[in-house]
């Protein structure tokens, strides 16, 4: 893949930011298309609830369209846009006063019921949980449909540092999730 | 290869990234090391649960739901603060010249296609009898140009003889009609300033006749006067489907089993034109000051004096030009009608903004350009046309762009690259 194709990504992100900055707001639907699944998992994961993500997914899409002008660089509009999504998820959860659902228990009898969509929402709020830039990788290569390939040219890293982050992420969200595998085991018994 | 080695490139072993000879040593390694093993059928079942979430998010959309609460906000926003927000204030956005208002009424012009015709064998009587309730009620909704929902979106407020309409590309004009005074406020709420236009004759009986046509949909459905399609989930909720066929359109309605109201309306009309409309909110309470004819407090009035009606041959040439010449620099464009012309309205008036002429000679530009395409809406209605123009350079007299035929008329009028128009026969047609 030549240099060029690798930016493309990135570089179709500053196209469309800054087509909506022209007065082009029709525009702001392919940055939507593109990240819409990667952020809702994410404030799914953080909310533990998926109509609450979705209104928040929706809040934080429009405020980043109102806010578009300061957008420091065009080119790094979904690691912004996420920043955006955890901040309205602070303020949801705030606003509700409901503490950060981490209802292993609840999410897993979810699971169980066989819903046809996934709402195993543990890994999402193990997702959720990593460090900013593991985080990014994750939603990206999973959420939205990116190859490892392509996040290298939009994060503008070797394929090699993605790789070996993504092993990193890996073994994070294996720790996390026994984890909550464990807190379920003692709640039940509880 | 070292147990510690293969642990490291396992997630790319999983991925599917390694190179051929990495792939092989580590799959060699495998076979031969349990702990390796069962720790790679872990992080495999990690990655396939990664996989079918992330497929299971993928179906979510939230598109149009964003797009249309940025349109509202937007007006709201601009209604609230004194001052245009900080953030607007600073985007370079072509609403900010002069031309604004002057796009305004022409997007009024190319949404009132929609009322040249409803045939769809109405029942006179019923009619009748079911309009003044109709009437009574207020109806919210969206209308979506294009036969996806990618397309421009009208949000239109129907209350009684008014409407009050915003459209997704001009998310900062409002346009409040008055039915039955045949007039148009146009409102910029960003600039603040405000424009009535008359809309007397052809413009503003088609106008009505689109609420009409949204009403008629309504009582045949009450009526029951549609080839019934049975029973489906449509837009989250169950809904039974109807169509219904005129000479030249295809209207299909998705209303809810109970009430009979409709959820939503998927329409055809002649060759080119398309449109959904949904999100219908029937008999809401809604604030009459939102269809107010007065300018609000704060806007500038702006004299005009904007002749619309009666569009002929001639300006529909004239519009052909400005298409070709301005916005498609010596080409004319790849579709003619209501959807591309809606299109190409920002393009227009940013364009004309960028040649500085005088503010009078921009505004006669984008009017001619509406009025000629209100003369190409009539033949829509009617089917009598066709589109050839293509690529075509504009000054091209070789080849023909378009040619139709006129009421009552045996022969088609061609109208070739360089404008010029013949009298043909139909034999002779272009091919």
């Amino acid at each position: 893949m030549s240099e060029t194709d690798k930016s493309a990504t990135r570089l179709a992100d500053k196209y469309y930011v800054e087509r909506c900055l022209d007065g082009h707001p029709d525009d702001f639907r392919y940055l939507v298309r593109r990240y819409q699944a990667a952020l809702l998992a994410n404030l799914a994961g953080k909310l533990g609830d998926r109509d609450r993500a979705e209104e928040a997914a929706q809040e934080a899409l429009v405020r980043a369209y109102f806010n578009m002008a300061k957008l420091k660089k065009p080119d790094s509009f979904f690691s912004w846009l996420l920043g955006i999504g955890d901040r309205v998820a602070k303020e949801h959860e705030r606003k509700e006063q409901i503490q950060r659902q981490r209802e292993i228990v609840r999410s897993f009898a979810e699971e169980a019921c066989g819903t046809e969509l996934s709402q195993d929402y543990a890994l999402e709020s193990a997702i959720a949980g990593l460090p900013d830039a593991y985080r990014q990788i994750v939603l990206l290569r999973y959420y939205g449909g990116h190859s490892c390939t392509e996040i290298a040219g939009q994060l503008d890293m070797p394929l090699g540092t993605v790789t070996k982050m993504l092993s990193r992420a890996y073994a994070m969200l294996r720790e996390t999730l026994q984890q909550q595998k464990q807190t379920q085991v003692y709640e039940v018994e509880k | 290869m070292n147990c510690t080695k293969c642990k490291e490139l396992l997630v790319a072993y999983v991925e599917e990234l390694l190179e051929e000879p990495g792939k092989q040593s580590v799959a060699e390694h495998l076979k031969d090391c349990p702990s390796c093993q069962s720790q790679v059928e872990e992080l495999r079942g990690l990655h396939d649960r990664l996989v079918k979430n992330g497929k299971a998010w993928a179906r979510g959309d939230l598109e149009n739901n964003v797009m249309n609460q940025i349109v509202r906000e937007q007006n709201v926003r601009l209604k609230a603060t004194a001052g245009a927000t900080e953030a607007l204030k600073t985007r370079r956005t072509i609403m900010k010249s002069p031309m604004t208002r002057i796009a305004a009424a022409a997007a009024l012009i190319v949404v009132a296609a929609l009322g040249i015709n409803y045939i769809m064998t109405p029942s006179v009587t019923w009619a009748q009898v079911i309009e003044p309730i109709l009437n009574a009620r207020t109806i919210v909704f969206d209308l979506i140009l294009g036969t996806d929902e990618t397309g421009l979106v009208m949000h239109e407020i129907v209350i009684g003889s008014r409407i009050r309409r915003t459209m997704s590309n001009m998310p900062n004009m409002t346009q409040i009609i008055d039915l039955d005074n045949a007039k148009l406020l146009g409102l910029d709420t960003e600039v603040k300033t405000a424009v009535y236009v008359d809309i007397k004759g052809d413009l503003g009986d088609r106008t009505r006749n689109y609420i009409k046509f949204v009403r008629q949909i309504i009582s045949q459905l009450q009526e029951g006067q549609v080839q019934e399609l049975g029973e489906r989930v449509i837009d989250g909720q169950k809904a039974i489907g109807f169509t219904g066929r005129g000479q030249n359109e295809e209207v299909t309605i998705w209303a809810d089993p109970r009430t009979a109201l409709p959820i939503r309306v998927e329409a055809k009309i002649g060759q080119e034109f398309s449109f959904i409309m949904k999100n219908f909110e029937f008999n809401v309470a809604v604030d009459e000051s939102l269809v107010s004819m007065d300018v609000p407090d704060g806007y500038t009035l702006q004299k005009t004096n904007i002749d619309l009606g009666n569009a002929s041959e001639q300006d529909f040439i004239e519009s052909m030009r400005i298409w070709a010449e301005i916005i498609g620099e010596g080409t004319f464009p790849q579709t003619i009608g209501t959807e591309s012309t809606m299109k190409a309205m920002p393009t227009l008036v940013q364009k004309v903004a960028a040649m500085q002429v005088s503010e009078q000679k921009g505004t006669e530009i984008c009017m001619s350009f509406a009025k000629g395409m209100l003369f190409h809406q009539i033949l829509e209605s009617q089917g009598q046309w066709k589109y050839a123009g293509t690529g075509v350079k504009l000054g091209d007299a070789n080849t023909a762009i378009f040619w139709y035929q006129p009421k009552d008329s045996a022969t088609y009028r061609v109208i070739y690259g360089d404008l010029s128009v013949k009298d043909v026969a139909p034999e002779n047609l272009p091919k």
